[in-house]
């Protein structure tokens, strides 16, 4: 027998059954339960949506952030038995330290520095002039020659053979 | 009016008003969505899960699906397409569970009818529905919407997102199947 007849035949077959419609009880049951279902939830505006998911968004990115320091800090604590004591720690007394070379220079320069704060650019102008006029007072007088380093101890400046390099 | 426009009016336009209808959040949409969708989705139902009773159930399931999640339903693409993915996942979860065991056994009960009347009429639903229950689901759920849902290839690819050559085969293998199980019937 040809296939497509064999196929029709089967066909045929299966359409002597059918499938039942649903029946009206079953209808009125689902219709109940999601009309329930209706009530229950509110409809969410379009707008919520993304808004909502914007917020646990941030709000995960901001959990995951805490945790992440918290466990740095807990893997680190060991490592860090103390915080580090950080000492500031002025020159009391710039003639104490004798170890600075061009010390007379260096204490006129770093006075000036002091006094003035350089906000605009009419005080700028001034401290570079009085920093000109220093150097230039210096380099007239001649510079005396720095004391030779201790053993061991490292200078402020390097040995240069004079300001004439910086200007 | 041209046949092909009854035809888009007669498909596109009702999920259209489906949809705006649950866009304005009307509760008797629930009435409109089991007209238009519960004797389909029923008949898609027992052929993935070969039981009436496991059906109902599910379709119960997926309407409260539906009207929980209805703002996504008011702007899904396509409706049909929606609420049979909803309906599909529903059986295959009650699938999953019993394997796992957590439901009670299905009820082995009739799920085709023979019209009274054929004197042959029990014993040709049973072999029928026996004959249906051995093919693969995916070739029984093509078949049983093409016979008994008069659904066309085109129809049944969109509803279910798959080519309609896909479908087309899946039929064709389907009836292949059947002629060998159903061949004493044939002779």
């Amino acid at each position: 027998m040809n296939e497509n007849t064999e196929n029709k035949q089967i066909e045929d077959i299966l359409r002597k059954a059918h499938l039942p419609e649903p029946s009206s009880e079953l209808k009125e049951r689902i219709t109940a339960e999601a009309a329930k279902a209706w009530k229950q939830t509110s409809l969410e505006l379009p707008w919520q949506i993304p808004v909502r998911r914007l917020l646990v968004s941030a709000a995960a990115a901001v959990f995951v952030i805490w945790l992440a320091n918290s466990s740095s800090d807990y893997s680190l604590a060991r490592w860090q038995p103390r915080r580090l004591q950080v000492e500031h720690q002025q020159f009391a007394n710039l003639d104490t330290l004798t170890e600075i070379p061009y010390s007379p220079i260096v204490r006129q320069m770093v006075s000036t520095g002091r006094s003035s704060s350089i906000t605009d650019a009419s005080v700028l102008r001034s401290y570079a002039e009085t920093m000109r006029n220093i150097l230039d007072e210096a380099q007239q007088n001649g510079v005396s020659k720095p004391p030779a380093p201790v053993e061991g101890r490292s200078r402020l400046f390097p040995t240069q053979p004079g300001f004439n390099s910086y200007s | 009016m041209n046949r092909s426009w009854d035809n888009i009016l007669d498909k596109i336009l009702p999920d259209n008003m489906l949809q705006a209808a649950l866009a304005r959040n009307d509760p008797a949409t629930v009435e409109l969505i089991w007209d238009r969708y519960a004797g389909d989705l029923l008949a898609y139902l027992q052929a993935v899960l070969c039981s009436r009773h496991d059906a109902e159930d599910v379709l119960q399931t997926v309407f409260v699906r539906i009207v929980r999640k209805r703002h996504r339903l008011a702007k899904a693409r396509r409706l049909d397409a929606y609420v049979y993915r909803m309906a599909r996942n529903e059986a295959f979860r009650l699938i999953g569970r019993r394997k796992k065991g957590r439901t009670i056994k299905a009820v082995n009960e009739s799920w085709l009818i023979v019209p009274e009347g054929r004197h042959e009429s029990n014993e040709l639903a049973e072999q029928l529905q026996a004959a249906l229950a051995n093919l693969p689901q995916p070739q029984r759920e093509v078949i049983v919407m093409k016979i008994y849902r008069q659904k066309t290839f085109l129809e049944i690819s969109r509803l279910l997102g798959l080519s309609p050559n896909t479908i087309a085969s899946r039929y064709r293998y389907g009836i292949e199947r059947l002629r060998t199980l159903l061949g004493n019937i044939i002779s």
